[in-house]
């Protein structure tokens, strides 16, 4: 059994974790929630040794645990299962996972690699993962490589193992796959911690749930007596809403973007879709299924063999990215805000700035004009509601939910009318997320901008909007429409898309 | 929404607490608010002011006229070879050939004054044209072939290396006495006052044009910065292109203090351009870059050779000093960030 016992540490300014107690017992699967902010990745990293405790205790077996570093809880039994622990690229699946412990021929120091290979192919049976032991680690899915991880605690006997938001990558068929493994190990007697902000999977997979706010702890439940407004309660501190926002009402003779018959290898397939003003066009599908691709494709990034776009009503070709923002104002909020959407180390203002700046520019001096990009940046911060401490605040430091905010805010500081916004919730806690809702809801309904939204979130999709395509393989395999005519519950939506994707 | 922040932080008021980007020497991206120059450039700063003084103080010599004026032209002249590194740096790569650059436009140049009996006034712009087109070549590369910029200027060090001794036979060029006038001038001489205004023409870009701010903005993130529709490779192109023309100029300046186009100009630039752009707070990664930080970084390069001299030390470890000194400024500029990091809490 692994105790936190009183846990405090401060950081200068913020009492990240206060007098917060947890137990994690053997054979249960154990959520971690909590908003952003409310303490839990100082959790996981006290419980994994990256961060000391200012006071309390951790107690391992009744024994009370000193970690000093990944190491020492690495060697106690605990190990992290999560995107930020890189795995060697060029190294094979099997030297990965059995990295620390290499079999040799006897006290040689060469490698015996049928032996280590054969080791790792029976971790790898473990958990699912069937591939050669010898492939390259760079060659996997990101579900492979968490298995690979999931492995490698395995092999190193890990009795706790820790996942960190271990599905935001996955398809929903991996997801599974992971949670079947998972509950093979708890029923083998380990200790799952599972840290998460999809609600779904909390409810799925766990049996407990610990929730943290502010830093404390709100409670430990079991998942059986608990139902879903009163996790959320918990979490906030209030109720939320969910169903769909409300209708839209989109001009159905003013069409926006058209493809016609976009063809690109091994990312299109001829596809074709038309986008009206006003309406938000919901691209669903697993990872990899072309809706990315396709949104690429669309700003500029990346070319059609064959096809057709329209935009407004004129064929065009889309050259760069500049060309789709200053020649048709199409903007693209990507699904990875930290490595493509945003300049981490810079001001939020430059952020949001960054599409306008030529805008703003004294054709004389060449100067930025200082009082328009404020002033550019500062309505942005009003009417996105973006809570920082002033425009200079460095992006870095925002929570999920405001960088993303951030991240839309850029294009619409550009006027740009047609949004693609990809995968905008992805690590963005409750409250924040549902926040980013009704913006993007609000910006179709009052705004009359016409955007294309990107979610594997099956609720995120059907709540917000009015029309989904359905893509499989780089196609677009159904169309649904009227989504945000009430009388379409939720199910009934889900049920339909499940249906073409089985 | 109150419950997704931390409760220390509140809604930014429309215009309360937000200064204008600043118009100075440095363009400091992650000042605060009403900071005018950032912490890192303040510490170079009171390290100059430190090694001045302490010179002073232990030298007869240091505080006199003549040489405060040597010194303020080979602090000039370091200076732009350090901002031909500093170029490419800020984009997030690095010219290994500023000094085979240098060597190959001072060629140019002599041929052109020497052989082509050309007046300063053509020799001298087309030794910078050459420059900068080196610097072009360079960029194409890096941009169309997607190489690494390592690998680009590795490669084209050589080759401007080998046209430079080709062309020249390894001998100098003789050129006339009025070529010396700009490089020999003593007082306030000519060399720093014009490294003082490309250093102002360097500083304004960065904190006030597109075009800086672009610039700073591939070195800072690349994908973000092409997806926000900045094309990314024409900045690394530009960039490049910048800093030949700084390498020839560097070469221009150097000739005009010799009075003379020697091909051996520019072997030493690599190591002193990076030395003077890295202690002067350059970013090695990209995107942070600050025109009185370089000024500064070779302010302290050259005290330091220069104090070993006047100190009466063996000059030959001038060299062992000087990489202490780099890596001197990169943990304590690490050790800024680790500690930054350790007072915030994960997010």
């Amino acid at each position: 059994m692994l105790q936190l016992q009183s846990i405090t540490k401060t950081f200068p300014g913020v009492k990240a974790l206060d007098d917060v107690s947890i137990s994690f017992h053997p054979g249960e699967i154990h959520a971690l929630v909590g908003e952003n902010g409310a303490g839990k990745s100082t959790a996981i990293r006290i419980i994994t040794g990256i961060h000391q405790p200012d006071a309390g205790l951790i107690l391992y077996q009744g024994h009370p645990l000193r970690f000093r570093s990944y190491r020492d809880s690495l060697a106690m039994g605990i190990d992290i299962v999560n995107q930020e622990i890189q795995v060697i690229p060029d190294a094979s699946v099997a030297e990965n996972i059995m990295l620390d412990k290499m079999i040799t021929f006897g006290r040689t120091g060469i490698v015996n690699w049928r032996a280590v290979n054969s080791v790792a192919r029976r971790y790898m049976e473990m958990v699912g993962l069937n591939v050669p032991p010898t492939t390259r680690m760079r060659r996997l899915s990101a579900a492979h490589k968490q298995l690979t991880q999931i492995a490698k605690a395995l092999a190193a006997n890990a009795q706790v193992l820790l996942l960190d938001e271990p599905t935001s990558s996955l398809t929903v068929h991996e997801a599974n796959n992971l949670f079947a493994i998972l509950r093979q190990l708890r029923d083998a007697g380990r200790t799952i911690i599972f840290v998460s902000h999809k609600f779904e999977e909390v409810f799925a997979l766990c049996d407990k749930v610990t929730v943290l706010r502010d830093g404390k702890c709100a409670g430990t439940r079991s998942i059986a007596d608990l139902t879903r407004n009163e996790l959320v309660r918990m979490m906030i501190g209030r109720d939320c809403q969910d169903a769909h926002l409300g209708p839209l009402n989109p001009n159905r003779d003013r069409e926006v973007l058209r493809a016609d018959r976009i063809v690109r290898a091994d990312k299109a397939d001829n596809v074709s879709f038309t986008l009206y003003q006003g309406e938000i066009l919901g691209f669903y599908g697993l990872v990899g299924s072309g809706r990315t691709e396709l949104a690429r494709i669309l700003i500029g990034e990346d070319h059609p063999d064959s096809g057709h776009l329209y935009v407004r009503g004129q064929l065009t070709r889309i050259r760069t990215v500049a060309h789709a923002l200053y020649r048709h104002r199409i903007g693209y909020v990507t699904e990875n805000r930290k490595e493509e959407g945003l300049l981490l180390k810079s001001p939020v203002r430059t952020n949001i700035t960054i599409t306008i700046w030529q805008r703003i520019t004294n054709a004389l001096t060449r100067r930025i004009s200082p009082a328009r990009e404020i002033d550019a940046a500062s309505r942005m911060v009003r009417d996105l509601d973006i809570r920082a401490t002033g425009l200079n605040q460095t992006t870095e430091d925002l929570s999920g939910g405001n960088q993303q905010k951030v991240s839309i805010a850029k294009w619409l500081a550009a006027d740009c009318d047609i949004l693609i916004i990809d995968e905008p919730t992805v690590g963005v806690d409750v409250g924040a997320k549902e926040h980013i809702h009704r913006l993007i809801w609000e910006l179709a309904a009052k705004h009359h901008k016409s955007i294309i939204l990107i979610s594997s979130d099956m609720p995120e999709i059907i709540k917000l909007a009015n029309r989904i395509l359905v893509f499989k393989d780089h196609r677009v395999i159904g169309e649904l429409t009227g989504i945000d005519d009430p009388a379409n519950t939720y199910d009934l939506v889900s049920t339909a898309i499940g249906q073409y994707l089985a | 929404m109150a419950q997704e922040n931390r409760s220390s932080q509140t809604p930014v008021s429309t215009t309360a607490h937000s200064t204008p980007a600043v118009a100075g020497l440095d363009y400091a991206p992650n000042a605060g608010p009403g900071e005018l120059v950032s912490g890192r450039t303040i510490g170079l700063v009171i390290s100059t002011a430190i090694l001045f003084a302490i010179l002073a103080i232990r030298s007869d010599s240091f505080l006199s006229l003549y040489t405060m004026a040597i010194l303020a032209r080979q602090i000039a002249f370091f200076v732009i070879i350090a901002l031909a590194q500093a170029m490419c740096l800020v984009v997030g790569g690095m010219n290994l050939s500023v000094g085979a650059i240098g060597g190959f436009t001072t060629v140019i140049l002599g041929l052109c004054i020497d052989k082509g009996h050309m007046p300063g006034f053509l020799a001298v712009p087309i030794a910078l044209l050459v420059g900068s087109a080196a610097g072009f070549l360079n960029g194409t590369l890096i941009t169309r072939l997607k190489i690494d910029s390592f690998i680009v200027t590795l490669s084209m060090m050589f080759v401007f290396m080998g046209l430079r001794s080709g062309i020249s036979d390894g001998a100098p060029y003789r050129l006339p006495d009025s070529f010396s006038y700009i490089g020999q001038s003593l007082g306030v001489p000519y060399v720093f006052l014009i490294t003082l205004l490309v250093l102002a023409a360097v500083s304004y870009i960065f904190a006030n044009t597109v075009f800086g701010r672009r610039l700073l903005a591939t070195g800072g993130n690349p994908d973000a910065a092409r997806l926000s529709g900045i094309n990314t490779d024409r900045m690394i192109v530009h960039a490049n292109v910048l800093s030949g023309f700084f390498a020839a100029l560097a070469a221009v300046l150097w000739a005009s203090m010799l009075s003379s186009a020697a091909p051996e100009t520019g072997n030493d630039w690599l190591i002193i351009s990076f030395a003077v752009a890295i202690i002067g707070g350059t970013g090695l990664t990209g995107g942070v870059v600050s025109g009185l930080g370089i000024l500064m970084g070779a302010a302290i390069y050259m005290l330091i050779r220069h104090g070993l001299v006047e100190l009466k030390t063996n000059d030959y470890y001038a060299n062992s000093f000087v990489g202490a000194l780099i890596l001197l400024a990169i943990i304590l500029d690490r050790a800024r960030e680790v500690y930054a990091k350790r007072s915030t809490p994960p997010a």
